[in-house]
This record gives structure tokens, C-alpha cells and sequence, in this order.
């Protein structure tokens, strides 16, 4: 493979990665942060340290934790594997690497959206006869939908750019686990190897910046919503 | 005394630092990334890396060196297995024992020991049945782990590693004519750094190194 192959690979795989991180880790994002904001129960500062657990780790360190938790000869990564979802050197790993990274990111945006909501709006609503299910989807998500986005957005973001997790879980695999991050540092290591690396750089600049513009107008749409509401 | 070393050395220089007369901080990192500090003017008086390939892209870079780049040791490499592997009849046999798993080795243009695990495997005529079936990473301790956890059934190491974890057995060592030398070499940024520059060519030395499963060089 030439180098210009290998680096659009990259791409590929990190864009494929991120989104998938993103699209699993949202609802279980959503979930941990309402959790969060709005119950009280035993052990809950532990649920909060334990997510936000990976932004203290070393990220090498976080990868190791995975691969004594998930790898081949690990309790948990045989009983995934037996029920057919391979995560060791495989790009499912490198999505489970981008999820735990990226997930103290999005439940902390999403919590502060869920603890901005006043709550008499919603007694409001329920005074009114309104059913929780309506509550929920019609009063409270237009009100945190810009905090769901902002999370999501954060989580794509760090999905993109996660490195020392994903090499030391899933290694560096063309086409499987090398991410634009693991290219990058591969091209650096290599004497000479700045321009390859400098270009990969580009490439990532250009989705970044695609990414929040994309955001920002997702945001304003949003707002533009609940303002018509 | 400043000295920027590359990560596989650390225990056998942080023995050697120790019984020097004099403070040595010791900063540890790949090859790579030290010989680019050291460019962009990291005030180290001493510097060893892991491959001359970056050494001489020091020089090349202008790099202010007081005495000329000399290797300081050497290593081998070795194929390994967790502890309780059966002995390799031949080193054919690889492809075999990794049945459905992966070989894990430092990157191999990346990691100065996965490039050596490349001319080797290279060298044995195994690389095109294995290059899809590697498991690269970001140093070789990396490697190392991926064995010891049973992440992977095989690696190459240096044998300085193998030394360094008893959870691993050496199933082959790779002939020397198979790779290219795998030399440390060091050089002296500063007056001050030439002394440690000729401690770590010292016949103690030698013997902390060789203690550690390197191969003494001495001046």
C-alpha cells in the first residue's frame, strides 16, 4: 500500500470509528447523565468518579485496563467472544477505546444541560395531565437537545483523536485499528517522515473544522426550535 | 546531568545512574521522539537512543555534538511465548503456533525493534505469511505486554525484554546476520555529559548491562 493509501485508510477507519463511538455511547451518555443530575442513591460520587475515571488516567494506562479486561484471555472478552463480537485487534475494539475516552466528555455536558431544566416546567407540564413519556420527549429533550449535541460533538471529537488507548488496546492494524492518530505518530517516528505525518495532519484539520461547523449549525437550528416552541 | 534515553534502556541505566558520583536525572522516551527534542534544543548533556538511524539524523540536523556518536551496547532479538510454551521445533513452525492469533512486534518502520523484527522474519523467508497477521504497537514493552496478558500467543522482543519479564519463555533467538546491528549508540552534547559518555563504556557498566540481557560494549 502506498503511503497516500494508507493514509485515506486511516481516515476511513477513524470516521467509521467515531461514529460509530458516538452513536453507541449517546444513549449510554444520555442515560448516566440523567442518573446523575436527577437521582439520589447510594454510591453515586463512585458512578461519577468511576466515568470520569479515563479523563484522570493516563490514556496508555486505560488501554492496558482494557486489554486485561477485554482482551482474548480475559473473562469479559471471552464471554463477548463466544457470543460472536471480537473486540481484540479488531475495529469494534478501537470503538469500545474511543467510547471510554470520550464518555466523561459527553455525560458531563449533558448532565449540565439536564440540571439547567427547571423543573416547575415540567410540574408544569404534569399539572396539565401530560404523561412522563411526553414530558420527557416534549419539555426536556427540546431543553438539553443543545447539551446532547454539544456531548455528542465532544465524544466525536475525542473518538477522532484518541491515540494511546486504542495502540496499546487494539495495536496499530491498516485497515482494522490504525486511526489517523496511530498514522500520524507511525509517519513521526520515522526520520523524514514530517511531510506524510503533516498531510495526515491536514486531513484531520479538515474534518475537525467540518465537524464543528456541521455542529454549530445543528446548534442553531436547535435553538431556532425551541425559540418557535 | 541531563541524559535522554531511549525506554528500553531504563533499568540498566537507572543502575549505572546510580552508582555514578554525581546527580543524573534520566528522561526516557522512544527514539524518535528524543533525537526531535534534542534537535528543537532539550537541554540534555547526554543522549542514547535505541538505533543509529536516528543518530544520524542528529548529526544531519546540526546537532552540537562534543564527541563523536559511539555504541555503548547492543542487543539481540528473540522470539517469545508465555511461560508455560511448548519449545519451537523450527522456526517455520511460526505461522502455526500462531494459528488464529497475532504476532506482536514494535511497528515495524515506527519502533526500531519492529523494524528489526521485519529483516529478520524477512531474512527466515515468514514475512509475507505473517504481515497480515502482526499485531504492531507503539514500543516494544508494548509487545511484551500483549504476551505476558495472552493478548497474543507470540512476539519479538529484544532479548533484554525477555530478561526483564519472567512471565515470558524465549522460543527462538534471531541469528545476527538476520537483522541489522542493533546498537545503542550514545553521544555527549556537553563537556560535562563526555564523563558519563566513558561510564557507560566502563567495565562496570558492562556488567550492569549485561546483567540486564544487553551485550556490553566495552572501551
Amino acid at each position: 500500500m502506498t503511503s497516500d493509501a494508507a493514509a485515506w485508510e486511516a481516515l476511513r477507519l477513524s470516521l467509521w470509528v467515531a461514529c460509530w463511538a458516538t452513536v453507541l455511547a449517546v444513549p449510554l451518555a444520555l442515560w448516566i447523565a440523567w442518573i446523575l443530575a436527577r437521582r439520589d442513591f447510594w454510591g453515586k460520587s463512585l458512578l461519577s468518579a468511576l466515568v470520569h475515571l479515563p479523563l484522570v488516567l493516563p490514556p496508555v494506562v486505560t488501554g492496558y485496563l482494557l486489554l486485561m479486561g477485554f482482551g482474548r484471555n480475559a473473562p469479559l472478552g471471552r464471554a463477548l467472544d463466544s457470543i460472536g463480537i471480537t473486540l481484540a485487534f479488531h475495529w469494534s475494539g478501537a470503538v469500545l477505546a474511543a467510547i471510554i475516552m470520550g464518555f466523561p466528555l459527553m455525560v458531563r455536558a449533558m448532565r449540565l444541560a439536564i440540571e439547567a431544566v427547571d423543573p416547575k416546567l415540567e410540574e408544569a407540564a404534569a399539572t396539565l395531565g401530560a404523561p412522563r413519556i411526553a414530558i420527557f420527549g416534549r419539555v426536556t429533550l427540546p431543553l438539553i437537545a443543545p447539551g446532547i449535541l454539544a456531548g455528542a460533538v465532544m465524544g466525536f471529537a475525542k473518538a477522532m483523536g484518541e491515540f494511546g488507548a486504542t495502540i496499546t488496546f487494539v495495536a496499530n492494524i491498516p485497515g482494522q485499528t490504525q486511526t489517523l492518530p496511530s498514522a500520524i505518530w507511525a509517519a513521526l517516528q520515522i526520520p523524514g517522515g514530517e511531510n506524510q505525518a503533516i498531510a495526515m495532519v491536514m486531513m484531520a484539520s479538515v474534518v475537525a473544522i467540518g465537524a464543528v461547523l456541521i455542529s454549530e449549525a445543528l446548534a442553531r437550528r436547535v435553538a431556532a426550535r425551541i425559540a418557535g416552541a | 546531568m541531563t541524559v535522554f534515553a531511549a525506554a528500553s534502556l531504563r533499568g540498566a541505566l537507572e543502575e549505572i545512574a546510580q552508582a555514578y558520583p554525581g546527580d543524573v536525572s534520566l528522561s526516557f522516551g522512544g527514539s524518535g521522539t528524543i533525537a526531535r527534542q534534542i534537535a528543537a534544543g532539550a537541554p540534555a548533556d547526554v543522549v542514547v537512543l535505541a538505533n543509529t538511524l536516528w543518530m544520524d539524523w542528529l548529526v544531519e540536523q546540526g546537532t552540537h555534538i562534543i564527541e563523536a556518536p559511539q555504541p555503548v551496547a547492543a542487543n539481540t532479538l528473540v522470539l517469545i511465548g508465555p511461560k508455560d510454551a511448548e519449545p519451537l521445533a523450527e522456526l517455520n513452525d511460526l505461522p502455526a503456533r500462531l494459528a488464529t492469533g497475532r504476532l506482536a512486534i514494535g511497528h515495524r518502520d515506527a519502533v526500531p525493534a519492529g523494524t528489526y523484527a521485519r529483516q529478520w522474519l524477512e531474512a527466515a523467508g515468514l514475512w509475507d505469511e505473517v504481515k497480515d497477521r502482526l499485531a504492531e504497537t507503539d514500543n516494544v514493552r508494548a509487545a511484551l505486554a500483549f504476551v505476558t496478558r495472552g493478548a497474543v500467543p507470540l512476539g519479538i522482543v529484544y532479548a533484554s525484554d525477555a530478561v526483564a519479564e519472567p512471565a515470558v519463555k524465549v522460543l527462538w533467538h534471531a541469528p545476527a546476520s538476520d537483522h541489522d546491528t542493533i546498537a545503542y549508540p550514545a553521544a555527549a552534547l556537553t563537556p560535562v555529559g563526555k564523563t558519563f559518555l566513558h561510564a557507560l563504556t566502563s567495565p562496570q557498566a558492562g556488567l550492569i548491562f549485561t546483567a540486564h540481557g544487553f551485550q556490553a560494549v566495552i572501551q
